[in-house]
């Protein structure tokens, strides 16, 4: 029961993602809005934010899993 | 939930898939077998398809092998630099086969991804590339010096991200499949009609898609880290 509810406080590192990309991306697409012209460098460096900044819920999962199937 | 449980850990393990008889046997696990399986169709479909290769007038298939290769070879230029365009040709074999390989579960063959010890050999590889490409292009001194790059006090942190790099590139990929992985399988649990195949266009296609591109950007963006001002 109580390892149920680590991997649920665990899998709660969704929330910091979530926040992250959504701030990542509205800036990104403001800036776009802005200049039009520098869209490529703009999204590239919006997919490496996107990936480290998801890294941290990837990793909140697998702690649940690994609390879920090794604990 | 204790069914869900088996039937998940039941999944996650990795069986083996036959057992090659020479040296007391050597057991072939089923990822290696599907990789082979890829790797198999990967190399037909590239003698296959270049066999007809014009200047004049370029097929379909051309056309879209010309977009694939320059899709690359831009993105190794503008991301590493000038020494780029060697590093183009293994970051787009990486690029095919991790794409084929997160999508293969449309083929019902299970993607060899979702398998820890596969995504962490493709993140070794890459490290190694990213820390070889200072030794190789910038001398054996300039190799050790990009440990102590921009000041010496970094050093720790430098050699901490020997392993942090290759840790995250793998967790990100194996994470990702899994994820995928576990929530199509609750979905079919719950619903075992319709949503999934809906659920299975995002996660297999989209998301597969998604971390390809992830992985292989960010291994060209570490080399063009480690050769700056080369």
């Amino acid at each position: 029961m109580l390892v149920a509810i680590g991997a649920a406080i665990a899998v709660f590192t969704g929330i910091g993602a979530g926040v992250g990309i959504g701030i990542a991306t509205g800036k990104a697409t403001e800036a776009i809005a802005r200049q039009p012209e520098a869209a490529g460098q703009i999204r590239s460096s919006m997919i490496v934010g996107c990936a480290l900044a998801e890294a941290t819920a990837i990793y909140g999962f697998i702690t649940a899993l690994a609390l879920i199937f090794l604990a | 939930m204790e069914q869900i449980k088996e039937e998940l850990t039941a999944q996650l393990e990795n069986p083996t898939a036959f057992t090659i008889p020479i040296f007391g046997g050597i057991p072939v696990s089923q990822s290696v077998l599907v990789s082979w399986i890829l790797i198999a169709l990967l190399a037909l479909a590239a003698f296959l398809m270049t066999r007809h290769l014009r200047q004049e007038k370029p097929g379909r298939v051309q056309l879209v092998l010309e977009w694939f290769v320059e899709l690359i070879n831009g993105m190794c230029k503008s991301n590493i630099g000038g020494h780029g365009r060697s590093f183009a040709p293994w970051l787009g074999t990486v690029a095919l086969y991790i794409a084929v390989a997160n999508m293969c579960g449309l083929l019902g063959l299970t993607p060899p991804t979702k398998n820890l010890n596969v995504t962490l050999a493709l993140a070794l590889t890459s490290v190694v590339l990213i820390y070889g490409a200072a030794f190789r292009f910038k001398g054996f001194k300039g190799g050790f010096r990009q440990f102590v790059e921009p000041v010496p006090v970094l050093l720790p942190i430098n050699i901490m991200e020997i392993v942090i790099r290759p840790l995250s590139l793998c967790m990100r990929l194996f994470g990702n499949v899994l994820a995928a992985f576990v929530v199509m399988e609750l979905v079919k649990l719950l619903v075992p009609a319709v949503l999934p195949a809906i659920l299975s266009i995002y996660f297999d296609i989209f998301d597969g898609l998604i971390q390809t591109v992830v992985f292989v950007f960010l291994t060209a963006l570490f080399i063009g880290e480690a050769l700056e001002e080369a």
